[in-house]
């Protein structure tokens, strides 16, 4: 065992004496990770600085007891989950809204009609006609991305005051096809049938939200990781495969330059020289990934998640790229083959786990496709523990990580003992 | 005590149709005593001392190292032999010291007796004032001796160098050969390889001639010397004509050999020189040309390898 550990210290010493190693190892990762952060606004946030945007409702409602469409609508749009999208002003009148936008101090008027209400309302009372109301949205014409959100904010919000609209409709026609003529119970029954609907409709979070905010089963505090702590997350891994793979190397060098055929001379047995090049390979990751996370935690002000699965994460991730520097090394001849096929492994790794695309942007085909790879597995797993998760969300991700991390340890050691045997 | 037994030593590279490395090798070398093998390049020098040390399994036949087997008992016998590679096998971001104080470690010492043995062996290669030296920033020769040094740690029973001058200045490889002349004669058994007939001449007390994989002589060099007979090579300097010169010796009798001339030199092996000598000169002075040197070679190890293989040692 001494000797195994004297043999994981000279290759130790070896990889951090090398300082373009050191470059590639640990600058590399948080420079993309620092630069891509700096790109995203404020590096707080993957969303876009928020709008700010300025609301005048004129709308009245349409008679007791029924929910006014424009605090409906007004409602929507400064809901709390908005509240980083958006920053909503309420102003009393439409030409100081339109001034705001003018002047540049807003980028988006949203005007409600003082009619919106009775125009809900009305086709449900019969007689009275129902008058079109139009909400205004007024926009900076420079602008494109904030006024669209608004926009989208403002259409979700109406078409279930359309629904409820029908609905009033639909409760209105029923009250009187069971011969209710009296107008005040006609217009309470549409006004509740109305209300009911737009409580339902308000009740569902709207729909980008759940896109730009993944949740973790089992997870209610939303916790918002910075955006160069999830671009770092990839980085990390992807640059901790090329730290394994340098000193897995060394196994091709020794050989090639004579010092390993010259150790299998000494009394020192072949397991343990193994051994020791494994361990070598293992403590220069797990230093890594320790330095690259401490970096971003005080230089890139990320918040990694609870301390317990983030150690558990850490070792685990260590141990996957130990395996995978070990088993493409394992497959060459010479150290320049290995260079070869562990760059070419570890780019198609990195591209099918996501670690180019940050923890956030994953769906679809890509939720599938790369669990076909530990590292997807330590993506997942890194994702989850940094939007909140526990042990119950790395449990899962953990073990099949480690499951291939165990099968090419397998093939790495069957291959080195035979060519070296 | 037992020394090294080696019993139908074969190898082949690459079967069926690479080189067939050691042929049937049967030799045996006395404790205390400096064995060389002598050979060629691709004699198979390395290949025999690389079974020898457990490192290449031979395809068959075994052989004993004080007694344990090379192929049942390699942790045994790498306890008691400390291997000199061909070419340095060290590290090169290491410094000296701490090269020695890696391989020390790999032999199993330790502690207080590694530091001392490290120290004594850098006092035995000369190189304590440079021990703390990256060993990248060693000369070719200093390596070499950090090279033997590192396979003198464990204070070995049985030493092997393999070709350790090659590529030298005079001085060290002086220091080389008398160092190994002091490792007989503190009782370490010596398996030395080369392709310099003078060092085998020099060190050994038995030599044996590798070629093509097969031991083709083996004894001291008095014994071998004696396998040509009274031969002489005589080296002859023409200054013209070397070409008919040559073939006309060639039928000269008792003259056993003539080479190519090449810029007017060639030599011959001859049974009896001095009767030959005259008829030289007399067979140039008819061809009009000149002999500008004449010299004459005792039998060595070079011509007994000449006269077994019709080659030179060195080409
Ligand atoms: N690993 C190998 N694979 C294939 N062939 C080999 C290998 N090692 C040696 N050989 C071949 O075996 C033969 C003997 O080689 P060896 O290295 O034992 O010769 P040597 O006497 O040590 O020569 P030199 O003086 O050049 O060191 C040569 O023909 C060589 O090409
Ligand atoms: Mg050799």
């Amino acid at each position: 065992m001494m000797r195994a550990l004297t043999i994981a210290w000279k290759d130790f010493r070896h990889v951090y004496r090398d300082l373009a190693g050191l470059a590639m190892m640990f600058v590399a990762p948080l420079l993309m990770a620092a630069a891509l952060g700096a790109a995203f606004g404020s590096g707080d946030n993957f969303s876009v600085t928020a709008v700010k945007t300025v609301v005048v409702d004129q709308d009245a409602g349409a008679g007791a007891g029924t929910p006014a469409a424009g605090a409906t609508l007004t409602a929507a749009l400064t809901d709390p989950g908005m509240t980083d999208l958006l920053a909503v002003t309420r102003l009393e009148s439409s030409e100081t809204a339109r001034a705001a936008v003018d002047e540049g101090d807003a980028a988006v008027a949203v005007i409600i009609p003082p009619g919106l209400s009775a125009a809900v309302m009305g086709s449900a009372s019969p007689g009275t006609g129902s008058a079109a109301a139009e909400v205004e949205i007024y926009k900076d014409p420079a602008l494109n991305v904030g006024p669209s959100i608004v926009a989208a904010v403002v259409e979700s919000a109406t078409q279930s005051l359309n629904g409820a609209r029908a609905a009033a409709t639909a409760a209105a026609r029923l009250a009187m096809s069971s011969s209710v003529t009296e107008p005040a119970v006609l217009d309470e029954v549409a006004s509740e049938a109305a209300g009911v609907f737009a409580r339902a409709a308000r009740a569902e979070a709207p729909v980008i939200l759940q896109e730009r905010n993944p949740l973790i089963e089992g997870v209610d505090t939303e916790k918002r990781p910075n955006v160069a702590s999830q671009v770092l997350v990839g980085m990390m891994l992807f640059f901790m495969l090329f730290g394994a793979a340098t000193p897995a190397r060394s196994i091709l060098d020794e050989h090639r330059n004579g010092t390993l055929p010259r150790l299998f001379t000494t009394p020192t047995r072949r397991s343990v020289i193994l051994g020791g090049k494994y361990i070598s390979v293992f403590l220069v990751v797990l230093i890594q990934a320790v330095v690259l996370l401490v970096a971003g935690r005080f230089l890139l002000g990320a918040d990694w998640g609870e301390p317990g699965p983030v150690a558990v994460l850490t070792l685990v991730s260590a141990l996957v790229a130990a395996s995978l520097g070990l088993v493409t090394v394992s497959f060459a001849k010479t150290p320049g083959q290995a260079g070869a096929v562990s760059s070419a492994v570890f780019v198609f790794l990195g591209l099918i786990s996501g670690n180019f695309a940050g923890t956030a942007s994953i769906g679809g085909a890509f939720a599938v496709v790369r669990r076909f790879s530990p590292v997807g597995w330590l993506m997942e797993g890194w994702s989850n523990v940094l939007f909140g998760g526990s042990w119950g969300n790395i449990a899962l991700q953990s073990g099949a990580a480690l499951a291939f991390t165990l099968v090419c340890f397998g093939i790495a050691t069957f291959l080195f003992r035979r060519r070296y045997a | 005590m037992e020394g090294i037994v080696v019993q139908g030593l074969r190898k082949q590279f690459d079967p069926p149709r690479g080189p067939v490395a050691a042929d049937d090798l049967s030799f045996d070398i006395r404790e205390g005593e400096i064995f060389s093998l002598l050979g060629p390049n691709g004699a198979g020098k390395t290949t025999t001392i690389s079974m020898l040390s457990c490192l290449l399994r031979p395809d068959v036949g075994d052989a004993r190292v004080g007694g344990f087997s090379v192929t049942r008992e390699p942790g045994k016998v790498k306890e008691l032999i400390g291997v000199v590679p061909q070419d340095v096998a060290l590290y090169e971001d290491l410094t000296g010291r701490e090269n020695l104080l890696f391989w020390g470690r790999m032999y199993g010492l330790k502690g207080p007796r590694l530091t001392q043995r490290v120290d004594e062996v850098l006092e035995l290669i000369g190189l304590v004032d440079r021990q703390k030296d990256r060993l990248g920033k060693y000369s070719g020769g200093m390596k070499r001796r950090v090279n033997i040094g590192a396979a003198l740690l464990h204070n070995p029973r049985f030493l092997y160098l393999d070709e350790p001058t090659v590529g030298i200045d005079p001085q060290s490889r002086r220091s080389i050969l008398d160092g190994v002349k002091d490792f007989k004669a503190a009782g370490v058994t010596v398996l030395y390889t080369t392709h310099y007939m003078e060092e085998a001449q020099e060190l050994s007390d038995r030599i044996g001639i590798l070629d093509k994989g097969k031991m083709i002589a083996l004894g001291t060099k008095d014994e071998l010397v004696h396998l040509v007979g009274e031969h002489t090579r005589i080296e002859v300097t023409l200054d013209r004509e070397a070409q008919s010169l040559a073939a006309q010796w060639r039928d000269l009798p008792r003259v056993l050999d003539v080479s190519e001339p090449e810029d007017g030199r060639l030599w011959l092996l001859a049974e009896d020189a001095n009767t030959l000598m005259p008829r030289l000169f007399e067979g140039a002075r008819a061809a009009g040309a000149r002999i500008t040197e004449i010299n004459l070679a005792e039998p060595n190890l070079e011509t007994v390898f000449l006269h077994l293989t019709g080659r030179a040692l060195r080409d």
